[in-house]
C-alpha cells in the first residue's frame, strides 16, 4: 500500500482519463466499448491497487455539465445574480428571460435541466403571475428552483409541480446572497455526474465524492504562479473532447457583483474537437471570420470532415479562435471580457497535446488582429503536463 | 416609504449620496442605496425589485441632461413603474444655469420634481409636500 500521505488522482474526460501520482503522470484514450471502471483497471490497475479508497480522488468532466433556463425579474438585479451563481456552479445558461415580456420569448427546444425563476426582495410581492406557469408548463425540463422574494414562493409552488424552493438570492439591501443556490446547483452538478457515464462504478475503488473537474481546476487558479510564471490578469482555457471551460480573472469583468472567488468560470458545454466535433464545425461555420482562419491556416472547409491528426490540429485552433469571440464583443454571450487587458491566457486540456506554442500563439495573435484591431500579444502559457489539475486536485484532495 | 437612490452616468461625487441616504433614513423612508455610478437601467430595475414609490436621482458633475433624455423611453419599457416618483438634483447642468429654465425642461424629460443646486432638505420637504398632494386617498 502507499505512504499514507500519497494521493491518486484520476480525472475522467469525455476523450481521456488521466491518471496520477506522485511520481508520474499518465493519460489514455478511453475504450468506448468498455466501461470506464474495467477501462481504468485494465489500463492503470497495478496504479490503482496500490491505493486505499481513501486516498483515491476523482473527478470527471464526461458529461459536460447542465443548462439552466432563468427566469427573473430584471437584468440588473434578479438576472445578474441568477447568472453569476449559475456560472460559478458550472452550469450552461441557455436562456434568460425578463418576466414582464415573457409571452415575447420562444420555448427552448433542448431538455433543460434546471429552471431558475428569481425576482423581488422579501418585502416586496405579488410579482408574477400566471403567464409564469404557462410559460414553465410549456418546456422539457428536470428540475425548478424558486429563488426570488418569500411572499411569492407559496403562490408559485402550488402551481409549478416539484418546485424547490430556497431562500432569496436578493437580500433586503438588494446585494447578492449565493450560498443556497450555488449549493443546491453544486450538487445537481455532482448528482449529474454520478447518475452518467457509468461514473457511479467509480465509487467502487474511491471512497471519497467524485467532483466536476472544472471546479477541481478552479481551486487551483490561485496557486497557480507555484508552478508557472502567470501574470494577471490572465484567463485560461481548458479545451477538451465535448466541452471548453474559461477560467478568468474577476477583474476581466466590467460588472460590479462583489463575491468571495478571485476567479469565475464559464463553460461551453457544445465546444470541443471530439464528442462536440459537430457542434464545433456547426458553430465555425456561423462565423464569418472563421472561413478567413481557414485560408490563414492554409487549408479548406473540406478539413471538417476530414478525420486526421491535421484536421484535429485545425480544429483545436479553431476551438480557441471561437471561445475568444465568445468571450469578446464581437459575439458576447453571458460574460464579456476585457480581453485586451489580459496578460497571460494559460492552455490546459487535451488541446496542450496537440498543438505546439507557435499553432496556438498564430491563432491568438489572428483573433486579435482580425476582431480586436489590435497588436496585442496576452503570453501564452502550456500546461503540458496536467500541472494545473494536479495542482487543484492535489489541494482539493487535502482539504477533502 | 421604499425610495431608491444613487448618483447617475460615471459622477463619482460621493459626498450629497451619503448625506441623502442618512437624510432619507432619518426621516423613515426605507432607503435602497445604489451609490455612484449608476446607470439609468439600474435605477429602473431596482424600483421593480423593491417595489419602491419613490426614485431620487442626484447627479453633480453635469451629466444629467444626458441621462434625462432618455428616460421617457426607458421607462415606457417597464409595465410597472407608471406610479413612480420621480426625483432629480444636484447640479443639473454643465457651468451655470438657471432654475426657471432648468425645471420645466427635466420635468419635460420625465421627473414629477427637480431641484437644481437645492439644498437637501429643501428638496426632501418638497417630496414631502409632493407625496400628501398626490399619494392621499
Ligand atoms: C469634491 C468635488 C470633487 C471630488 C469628488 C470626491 C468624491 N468622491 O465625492 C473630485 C475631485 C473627485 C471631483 C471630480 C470631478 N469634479 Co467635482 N467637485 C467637487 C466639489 C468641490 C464639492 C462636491 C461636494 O462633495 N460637495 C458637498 C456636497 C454635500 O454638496 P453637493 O454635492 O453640492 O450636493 C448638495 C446639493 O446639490 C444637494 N443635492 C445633491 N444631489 C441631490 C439630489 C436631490 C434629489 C436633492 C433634492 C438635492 C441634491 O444636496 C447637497 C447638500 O445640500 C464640487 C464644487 C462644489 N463646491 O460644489 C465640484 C464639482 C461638483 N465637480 C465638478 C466637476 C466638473 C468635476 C470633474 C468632471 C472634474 C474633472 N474635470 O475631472 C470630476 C468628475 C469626476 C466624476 N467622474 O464624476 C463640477 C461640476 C460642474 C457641472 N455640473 O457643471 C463642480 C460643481 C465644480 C465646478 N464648479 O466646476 N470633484
Amino acid at each position: 500500500m502507499s505512504t499514507s500521505n500519497e494521493k491518486l488522482l484520476i480525472d475522467i474526460g469525455s476523450t481521456y482519463f488521466k491518471v496520477s501520482t506522485n511520481a508520474s503522470i499518465e493519460q489514455h484514450f478511453r475504450d468506448f466499448n468498455k466501461q470506464i471502471l474495467d477501462d481504468l483497471i485494465h489500463k492503470c490497475g497495478d496504479t490503482v491497487h496500490r491505493f486505499e479508497a481513501s486516498d483515491i480522488h476523482i473527478c470527471s468532466s464526461a458529461n459536460g455539465g447542465l443548462s439552466t433556463l432563468i427566469i427573473g425579474l430584471t437584468h440588473s438585479y434578479s438576472l445578474k445574480y441568477a447568472s453569476n451563481i449559475a456560472f460559478n456552479s458550472g452550469i450552461n445558461i441557455i436562456q434568460s428571460i425578463v418576466f414582464q415580456n415573457i409571452e415575447d420569448y420562444s420555448i427552448p427546444s433542448d431538455v433543460i435541466d434546471v429552471v431558475i425563476i428569481v425576482g423581488g426582495i422579501d418585502s416586496n410581492g405579488g410579482l408574477f403571475d400566471q403567464r409564469l406557469s404557462d410559460y414553465i408548463a410549456k418546456l422539457d425540463y428536470s428540475n425548478v428552483v424558486y429563488v426570488g422574494n418569500s411572499q411569492d414562493a407559496a403562490a408559485i409552488a402550488s402551481q409549478v409541480e416539484r418546485l424547490v424552493v430556497l431562500p432569496n438570492i436578493i437580500d433586503d439591501r438588494l446585494h447578492i446572497v449565493e450560498q443556497h443556490l450555488k449549493e443546491y446547483l453544486t450538487n445537481l452538478y455532482q448528482q449529474d455526474i454520478e447518475g452518467k457515464e457509468d461514473i457511479k462504478h467509480l465509487y467502487q475503488i474511491t471512497g471519497n465524492q467524485i467532483y466536476p473537474t472544472p471546479y477541481v481546476v478552479n481551486k487551483s487558479l490561485p496557486l497557480i504562479h507555484s508552478s508557472f510564471s502567470v501574470t494577471e490578469p490572465f484567463i485560461l482555457l481548458d479545451i477538451g473532447g465535448a466541452t471548453t471551460d474559461v477560467h478568468y480573472s474577476k477583474d476581466l469583468v466590467s460588472d460590479n457583483i462583489v463575491t468571495e472567488q478571485g476567479h469565475d468560470r464559464i463553460v461551453f458545454k457544445k465546444l470541443g474537437v471530439y464528442k462536440s466535433r459537430q457542434s464545433l464545425i456547426f458553430t465555425a461555420e456561423n462565423n464569418e471570420f472563421a472561413y478567413e482562419l481557414l485560408m490563414h491556416l492554409k487549408v479548406t472547409e473540406n478539413i471538417y470532415t476530414e478525420y486526421s491528426e491535421k484536421a484535429t490540429r485545425i480544429l483545436m485552433q479553431l476551438a480557441i479562435f471561437l471561445v475568444l469571440c465568445k468571450m469578446s464583443h464581437y459575439r458576447p454571450t453571458y460574460v464579456t471580457l476585457n480581453l485586451l487587458a489580459i496578460n497571460s491566457i494559460v492552455f490546459t486540456g487535451g488541446i496542450t497535446k496537440v498543438l505546439e506554442a507557435e499553432d496556438i500563439e498564430d491563432v491568438v495573435a489572428f483573433f486579435y488582429r482580425k476582431i480586436l484591431n489590435s497588436d496585442h500579444k496576452p503570453v501564452t502559457v502550456l500546461d503540458t503536463n496536467y500541472d494545473i489539475w494536479t495542482l487543484g486536485a492535489r489541494e482539493h484532495a487535502t482539504c477533502q | 416609504m421604499k425610495v431608491v437612490t444613487g448618483v447617475i452616468g460615471n459622477d463619482i461625487h460621493v459626498v450629497a449620496n451619503r448625506l441623502m441616504d442618512l437624510s432619507l433614513n432619518a426621516r423613515g423612508y426605507e432607503v435602497f442605496n445604489l451609490g455612484v455610478n449608476t446607470f439609468l437601467e439600474e435605477f429602473f430595475d431596482a424600483a421593480v425589485e423593491t417595489g419602491a414609490e419613490i426614485l431620487l436621482i442626484s447627479s453633480l458633475n453635469g451629466e444629467a441632461e444626458g441621462w434625462s433624455r432618455e428616460v421617457k423611453i426607458l421607462k415606457s419599457k417597464y409595465k410597472t413603474l407608471d406610479r413612480l416618483i420621480m426625483m432629480i438634483g444636484g447640479n443639473l447642468t454643465v457651468g451655470s444655469g438657471n432654475a426657471r429654465d432648468i425645471v420645466p425642461r427635466y420635468k419635460n424629460y420625465g421627473f414629477d420634481l427637480v431641484c437644481h443646486q437645492v439644498d437637501l432638505n429643501t428638496g426632501l420637504d418638497m417630496l414631502e409636500d409632493y407625496i400628501k398632494e398626490h399619494r392621499q386617498p
